[in-house]
């Protein structure tokens, strides 16, 4: 057999199992019994990926004092509370009420 | 397809195709010496052939260690491609490939300058290409993601088996009689 034959048996044998491992391994992305396990490392992006609680909207004291008044410290001024699950709407906020 | 994917891929594909191409420039060095592929071509032939599995393996485990380079999740960095066993996790696994890969580099540049350095002491580095290739194995059988896989394992542990023999063989009787 000459040389130029062996070398091109070669090359196909390796370009053979060359394309074979690269579509066997596209169709077993991930191997549970692969030996290697590498750990996932704990970026940013993980951390800012996690759900957190969403914050709590709250609205002040309703009531304004004048000048010369004294603040009603005592006594605080109703709160609203939203629970943890509740989240704003991405739509423009209420400006106006009609009352009838 | 997700780049980081595509990277992972090549470099497993890269891997075994790396093995098999080491498998055939392992053959080939060990049939010029035993005359077990005498039937197929002649020495001048293996020889060339030889020399010529040079330049398929080189570019395929140059291209498995870069992918292993940028694949994010292999945490490879590239003092890792010369220093043995530092990395993080699974460092003999790696490690032994590691050192495989230092050897071989040695065993190809010394060919190179064959003529600079002499034939006997070309001939001594020649011979770590043996240990070079059992270390390449156990990296395969530890770290190979699809050494599992049946028919990638029968493939890799039948030409190991392979050259085992025919290396024995070599080291037993020298030249095979014809």
């Amino acid at each position: 057999m000459p040389a130029w034959s062996l070398k091109l048996s070669a090359a196909c044998i390796t370009l053979f199992v060359l394309v074979g491992s690269f579509d066997y391994a596209g169709g077993h992305l991930k191997n549970p019994a692969a030996p290697l396990q590498p750990p996932v490392a704990d970026g940013p992006a993980a951390a800012s990926s996690a759900p957190g609680p969403s914050p709590v909207p709250t609205i002040g004291p309703l009531l304004t004092t004048r000048p010369g008044q004294r603040p009603p410290s005592a006594t605080p001024g109703p709160r609203l509370t939203l629970a943890p699950g509740v989240q704003t709407a991405s739509l423009p906020p209420i400006t106006l009420t009609h009352t009838s | 397809m997700d780049p980081q994917l595509f990277i992972w891929l090549v470099a497993r594909a890269t891997g075994v195709s790396a093995y098999i191409a080491l498998c055939l420039s392992m053959l080939s060095g060990i049939a010029l010496r035993t005359s077990v592929l005498d039937f197929l071509a002649t020495n001048r032939a293996l020889r060339s052939l030889h020399d010529f599995m040079t330049w398929i393996w080189i570019p395929l485990g140059f291209a498995h260690v870069t992918a292993l380079l940028l694949d994010r999740t292999a945490q490879i960095g590239p003092l890792d491609l010369v220093v043995p066993f530092q990395v993080g996790y699974a460092p003999v696994a790696i490690g032994l490939g590691t050192l495989s890969l230092d050897i071989v580099v040695v065993v190809a540049v010394t060919s190179w300058l064959r003529r600079r350095i002499g034939d006997r002491s070309w001939r001594w580095l020649h011979r770590t290409s043996y240990v070079a290739f059992v270390l390449l194995f156990l990296h395969g059988l530890l770290a190979g993601t699809d050494f599992s896989s049946p028919l990638i394992s029968s493939l890799s542990w039948s030409a190991a088996l392979g050259i085992g023999l025919l290396a024995a063989s070599r080291i037993a009787f020298g030249r095979l009689p014809e």
